[in-house]
């Protein structure tokens, strides 16, 4: 039976072909999105991993957590004479004082912005550290400074040059020298700026303190030893990690953020690979209905059922292997696609060589191989059921009819699915509502041989139009319902998809633009480094509000802090200037108490916790751990939105339990009779030495945030373009196999005069509609999933649902457009059929 | 448009004729000559049955003559059309208009009623059928209750005769049948050769039947013998005797069952 699936896969794989490209354009998606993220894990280990050489041990000051949500806490700085403290610890052989964190680098007066940090560090020589001069000297003075070979050529600096260099306090640096690690002339998406101690404390406002002490072990002293040594002679307010410990965990930060994009990918992939087994299905249906003669033959030349069943699941099984090798070559690839693709969405991945581990190979040839043997099973089974007598019988085999016990699943599935979504948007239950997808998507494929037909034979109507072959393109999808249902299916899937994710999109962008009402502020200032807290020096608040053009200005900040396990956000304001930038509805207590500590709470985390003012909130903040925070107010919850958290404390009480000192955001109230153009003017002038600070009035606000949106969403859609594309290949291939059925029928049109033009139409015809039904099914379901969640996620008042209609229009036309392009070939052959080829054929 | 020759019931004129047509297919030593200097006219409002050995050539003659296939040599007229200088696009419209067509099987589209598949020829070309003829060929066809069937819903014989409808329907100038009656039983057989004989003596037709069968081909006002590519012998007013006798003097295999 192997022998003979062998044989059949080759002798039809002019009509499998297409199967075999849409697993392995499936499972190229996996293997990419694996590859991808390994790839960049590994390059991350890397760089932290080759940095952190030659230290043995690295003393900072302890923290409750080390990092949230893929940030690096800041910690307390050390005392200076920390550093002679750890060397004078037996057993450590050299001790040296660190001071780094995050910075800015301006050249010429332009910004310069790598997708990830700009590293403010302290320049150290070997053993400390693996970084190596390639050209110059090492920075020696308050006015010097080494950047890393990588950043100076994509900026063209040389040494000599003068630059900017801002953290907290901003200065004018020249450039002396240019280092690189190892191999790599600098980290990949990274700036690396390295000046000498005192220069890196004065930049990032440090005093006399340092960041870190990073120790190397005296000769013949056990690195692990001394390391419980010295967490003993320094007590409990510092933390000692191994060098490596603490690169893995600066690693594991950066790599948390890279999770997200693995889950997301791969269930993008997943999306594809569901897509690709609709056609897989619709194709071994088609091919096996085609040769149920031969089937038959084989039947009564006594191969048992079994022995039928098991030689097609053997050819899908040779189809599922070898589009899933074929795939995963692909996959690799599409990797450095995919990485060019995100990177452009703004997301730091590392460049370099890519990673494939033989997990990625074995996860990519097995969902290949499985998904094609499930999508092979039913028609694998109605394979099996022919019955030996068909051989002798001339007629085509009558087609099947959906089965009384199915359409009742279908039903019942389909009512329950749709209950369900009603119910769970009712009750705001966003789980109920995945549960109700879950249903109504079952229920769709159940019933689809049922709706599909009807639904091609009402869109269907304007094709008379077009005359018999209009007339007979629309029969001719309503003949074959089961195939018409799967071939749609596929592409209403991903046009769902797409269609759900855009109304998504636009809604969280009116979301955003209502947050903003709230802020009565004409200008904010925010980083344009897109950096989790913000990162904007205090500096610019100061300086702004020393303008004569300003009248109020009033910083926010952002921290995380653990709740229970759970990570979660923070906002800090200054409750005294707050209300002059800002309408704040306080529903409980007053916003002013919160200079005496404690904490504001967004209303409807106070109903969901059950807290009242005058209760206490356990919060786990870095520097000093679990506190019991007094609740001081409740605030409206459109107005916490406008703050972006539910958690609110003052700027004096997140100093005493943050290390992190940049503003997140600060908003500005011009001085009255001060015009807005003049007002921003005047702004941008003042802060022109930091170069992230951007300033923007309210419309600019919500346009970047939009933007932002858009830029996620916009990767999405382009992935869920994909999904599309298998599902497109699925209308060809199915037409191209329809026309192999229909050789005669073709023959007897043109030999009675049929144009080949008249045929062509007709089977793009067919295309289109089968593209039409799909774009209608996936667009009405999409939207309604859509309406559910946001109804679902809403709280007490309705988030608002916005329908981006010109979007979904040009999704709807490229559809259709692709459906017409799917048509080409498949009506291009059907045309060339030998008119008396096509009668003869028997 | 060229000009339509009226249906000529009186007069021999010719409806379509072969000359000296050649046609080889296969190269090398595959190559068979599957008309070899075919000549034939085809007298217009009558019945031509055309018989011959299996091989003979008679698919490929007909085939030939109605514009499906392209000839190597010779020359191939509908009334005084010359098919060999038509494009592929105007052969297809020559057959819309001016012929009609049977086969053996799957001769209608199963998506279409009865109804529809006859109007089928006007429908391509955009036009509607007139409809005093549409309803002179269904009452003599006897589908006068099963128009609105699909093909599925009828009889074999049923079917045939439809399609015996469709090729009528344009008033073609020429009619072609290959093996109408081979999937119909004796009685369903004698029933349609009997309405294609009546469309020639009662409506003017002018038919071409390619046959094996010497019953059918005793319908037919004249037999034309084919073998080995060329016309080698024929008939007038035939009876199932004679095309019999004329059978067994081919120089061929005797067994001429089977197409």
């Amino acid at each position: 039976m192997w022998r003979l699936a062998v044989k059949n896969a080759v002798a039809h794989r002019s009509r499998l072909t297409l199967t075999w490209l849409a697993v392995a354009l499936g499972v190229a998606f996996v293997a990419g999105s694996l590859v991808l993220t390994d790839t960049s894990s590994r390059l991350l280990d890397a760089q932290f991993r080759t940095a952190a050489a030659g230290v043995d041990l690295t003393v900072r000051a302890a923290a409750a957590f080390g990092s949230a949500m893929g940030v690096e806490v800041e910690r307390d700085p050390l005392p200076a004479h920390l550093a002679e403290r750890v060397a004078g610890t037996p057993g450590v052989g050299q001790a040296r004082a660190v001071a780094s964190g995050p910075g800015q680098l301006q050249v010429r007066g332009e910004p310069v912005r790598p997708n990830g940090p700009t590293i403010v560090g302290t320049w150290a020589e070997a053993p400390f550290t693996a970084y190596e001069l390639r050209t110059g000297r090492a920075p020696d003075g308050g006015d010097e400074v080494v950047l890393d070979a990588a950043t100076a050529a994509a900026h063209d600096i040389a040494i000599g040059d003068t630059v900017t260099v801002s953290a907290t306090v901003s200065r004018r640096l020249e450039v002396v020298g240019l280092t690189g690690v190892g191999e790599d002339d600098g980290l990949s998406d990274s700036a690396v700026v390295m000046v000498d101690l005192g220069t890196a404390q004065a930049l990032l406002d440090l005093g006399t303190g340092v960041t870190s002490v990073d120790v190397i072990a005296a000769p013949d002293v056990a690195v692990a030893e001394l390391r419980s040594d010295l967490a003993q002679a320094l007590g409990q307010e510092y933390a000692v990690t191994s060098g490596q410990d603490a690169a893995e965990a600066s690693a594991e930060a950066a790599k948390e953020s890279i999770s997200y994009l693995r889950v997301v990918l791969l269930a993008l992939a997943a999306a594809g690979l569901l897509v690709g087994a609709f056609l897989i299905a619709n194709t071994f249906g088609i091919v096996l209905s085609q040769r149920s003669r031969e089937l038959a033959l084989l039947r009564a030349a006594g191969a048992t059922g079994r022995q039928v069943f098991a030689s097609v699941l053997a050819e899908a099984l040779l189809i599922g292997i070898t589009g899933a090798a074929g795939g995963t070559a692909a996959g690799v690839g599409a990797a450095y696609g995919l990485r060019g693709l995100a990177q452009r969405t703004g997301l730091a991945l590392p460049d370099g060589p890519l990673t494939v581990t033989s997990r990625t190979v074995l996860v990519a040839l097995v969902a290949g191989a499985l998904v094609t043997l499930l999508a092979a099973l039913g028609p694998a089974r109605r394979a099996a059921r022919v019955a030996p007598v068909e051989a002798m019988r001339l007629a085509e085999p009558a087609r099947p009819r959906p089965r009384r016990r199915r359409l009742i699943t279908g039903w019942v599935l389909l009512a329950l699915g749709v209950a369900q979504l009603g119910a769970a948007a009712y009750l705001r239950d966003i789980a109920g509502v995945a549960l109700g997808a879950v249903l109504l998507f079952l229920g769709l494929v159940a019933l689809g041989p049922v709706l599909a037909p009807r639904l091609a034979n009402a869109v269907g109507r304007p094709l008379d139009g077009l005359g018999v072959p209009g007339r007979l393109a629309r029969e001719s999808t309503v003949r074959n319902p089961r195939r018409t249902a799967a071939t749609a299916m596929a592409l209403a899937l991903g046009l769902a998809l797409i269609s759900f994710v855009s109304v998504l999109g636009g809604s969280v962008k009116a979301i955003s633009a209502g947050q903003q009402e709230a802020l009565t502020a004409d200008l904010l200032i925010q980083s344009a480094g897109d950096e989790m807290l913000g990162g904007l020096s205090p500096e610019v608040a100061a300086r702004v509000a020393e303008l004569p053009e300003v009248g109020a200005t009033s910083s926010i900040r952002y921290g995380h802090w653990l709740d229970g396990g759970m990570t979660s956000a923070l906002t800090a304001v200054d409750p005294a200037t707050l209300p002059q930038v800002a309408d704040v509805e306080m529903t409980a207590g007053d916003l002013g108490d919160l200079e005496e500590g404690g904490a504001v709470l967004a209303e409807d985390i106070a109903i969901e916790r059950g807290l009242r003012v005058g209760d206490q909130l356990a919060m786990t903040l870095p520097r000093h751990g679990e506190q019991q925070v007094r609740i001081v107010g409740v605030m409206a919850d459109e107005s916490a939105q406008a703050l972006s958290s539910g958690y609110i404390l003052s700027l004096t009480t997140y100093a005493q339990h943050f290390n992190e000192d940049v503003d997140a955001s600060v908003f500005v109230a011009l001085a009255d009779g001060v015009d807005a153009e003049a007002g921003r003017t005047a702004l941008e002038t003042a802060v022109s030495d930091f170069p992230n600070a951007e300033v923007l009035d309210q419309t600019h606000a919500v346009a970047a945030r939009a933007a932002t949106v858009d830029q996620a969403l916009g990767l999405i859609t382009l992935l869920l373009g994909f999904a599309v594309v298998i599902a497109l290949l699925g209308i060809t291939n199915t037409l191209a196999l329809s026309i192999v059925e229909r050789t005669r029928e073709i023959g007897l049109l043109r030999a009675v005069g049929m144009t080949r033009r008249q045929l062509r139409s007709m089977i793009r015809a067919e295309a289109v509609l089968v593209a039409v039904v799909a774009v209608v099914a996936g667009v009405a379901v999409g939207l309604g999933l859509a309406a559910a969640t946001l109804v679902g996620l809403s709280k007490d008042e309705l988030l608002p649902i916005r329908i981006p209609v010109g979007q979904l229009l040009a999704v709807v036309g490229i559809a259709v457009l692709a459906g017409l392009a799917a048509g080409l070939l498949p009506a291009r052959r059907a045309a060339r059929l030998d008119v008396l080829t096509a009668i003869a054929t028997r | 448009m060229t000009t339509v020759a009226p249906p000529a019931s009186t007069s021999l004129a010719v409806a379509a004729q072969a000359r000296d047509v050649v046609k080889t297919y296969g190269q090398g030593e595959a190559a068979v000559r599957a008309l070899d200097g075919a000549d034939v006219a085809i007298d217009s409002g009558r019945l031509t049955a055309i018989m011959g050995p299996s091989g003979s050539g008679k698919s490929t003659l007909v085939h030939a003559l109605a514009g499906l296939d392209t000839i190597d040599s010779g020359r191939v007229l509908i009334g005084d059309t010359e098919l060999t200088a038509l494009s592929e696009r105007e052969r297809t419209l020559l057959r819309r208009e001016r012929l009609g067509f049977v086969f053996q099987a799957f001769n209608l589209i199963p998506s279409l009623t009865a109804a529809e598949n006859i109007a089928l020829p006007l429908t391509l070309a955009g036009k509607r059928p007139d409809r005093a003829w549409l309803a002179e060929l269904v009452e003599m066809l006897g589908l006068g209750n099963r128009l609105d069937h699909r093909p599925a819903e009828l009889s074999g014989g049923q079917q045939q005769r439809v399609a015996v409808g469709r090729a009528l329907i344009a008033r073609p100038d020429l009619v072609f049948a290959d093996e109408p009656t081979g999937n119909l039983d004796s009685r369903h057989g004698a029933a349609l050769l009997g309405f294609l004989r009546d469309a020639t003596r009662t409506l003017g037709h002018t038919i071409v039947m390619v046959t094996h069968d010497p019953v059918a081909a005793s319908y037919a006002d004249r037999v034309v013998f084919l073998a080995d590519g060329r016309i080698v012998d024929e008939l007038s007013a035939p009876t199932p005797e004679t095309v019999l006798a004329r059978m067994a003097r081919l120089d061929a295999p005797a067994s001429a069952i089977g197409a």
